[in-house]
């Protein structure tokens, strides 16, 4: 019986620890979408992390690479902590998807994939030829 | 600070030690009340693992036992270790305070405490498992926190 309140106790602390995230996360990209940052060509990727970032190296970097052609802006969070703080990076990997004119278009915190990566950027690239068009 | 290589599967070995041996104390306190007494051995083992890495007992059955086996295959990733021990350390730390509920607060003050020092001891395991199946490790978060704050040397 006492393990199963264990259980318990555990299930809603890892319930309310997912919600918290979730309300953070939605919170910080809310903030962080629409900073600016330096104008590009091009839509580019800002890729904010830093030395005992695991993941980064693990999986992130790897997704990035797959990208091809594209600006990636490295930039480490702990060195660089105006900026970190401008797009309101509080894990790391974050990444961002800018605009040509150095707009945060997708803010992703955590491991964002690879095909995400490509998905946004390309949108980035339809609403940059619209307001060329426009 | 530089990075150095970090063999990855010497913490998941750490990652499973420790949800293993979590895991036989919670379901063998259900058949066995002594099985609780692997918590504050793996307190112990966590904490002396994070201050005397020669002293990791799960990280030495990986380097002593299952590599040179084949049994597991090395991962070295360019990596820097501190956040590394530093969650195993946090680990530690919680499981120290599981033991203090589980063998002092509880026979004093009743089996609510009890209960409170298993799910602190479960949820050190389910962080463990979070890290090994999917590489989210809180601690190395909590590290980076702590080193944007300027509490820690982070980088």
């Amino acid at each position: 019986m006492t393990q199963l309140w264990a259980l318990a106790v555990v299930a809603i602390v890892v319930l309310i620890a997912a919600c918290l995230e979730a309300f953070r996360s939605r919170r910080a990209r809310k903030r962080a979408l629409g900073a600016v940052a330096a104008p590009a060509a091009d839509p580019y990727i800002l890729y904010f992390t830093g030395d005992g970032c695991t993941v980064c190296r693990t999986h992130q970097e790897p997704a990035l690479a797959k990208l091809g052609a594209v600006r990636i802006d490295r930039v480490d969070a702990i060195a660089d902590r105006t900026l970190a703080d401008r797009f309101h990076v509080y894990t790391l990997p974050t990444t961002v998807v800018m605009s040509p004119e150095g707009r945060a278009l997708h803010v992703n915190y955590g491991y964002a994939t690879a095909p995400k990566l490509e998905r946004q950027l390309a949108e980035a690239r339809g609403s940059a030829i619209q307001a060329a068009t426009a | 600070m530089a990075t150095q290589v970090v063999d990855h599967s010497a913490l998941k070995v750490n990652q499973t030690g420790i949800v293993a041996t979590v895991l036989v104390a919670f379901v063998g306190s259900a058949f066995y009340r002594p099985a609780l007494l692997l918590i504050p051995l793996l307190a112990i083992v966590l904490l002396l693992g994070t201050f005397a890495p020669q002293l990791a007992l799960f990280k030495q059955l990986y380097f002593k036992v299952l590599k040179p086996a084949g049994i597991v295959k090395p991962q070295p990733v360019q990596d820097r270790p501190e956040p590394h021990n530093f969650a195993q350390g946090l680990g530690g730390v919680f499981l120290a305070v599981s033991s203090f509920f589980l063998y002092v607060a509880s026979p004093a003050y009743g089996p609510t405490l009890l209960v409170i020092g298993l799910a602190i001891a479960l949820l050190v395991a389910v962080l463990a498992f979070i890290n090994l199946a999917f590489g989210y490790c809180l601690g190395c978060q909590i590290y980076y926190q702590l080193g944007k704050a300027g509490v820690i040397r982070a980088s």
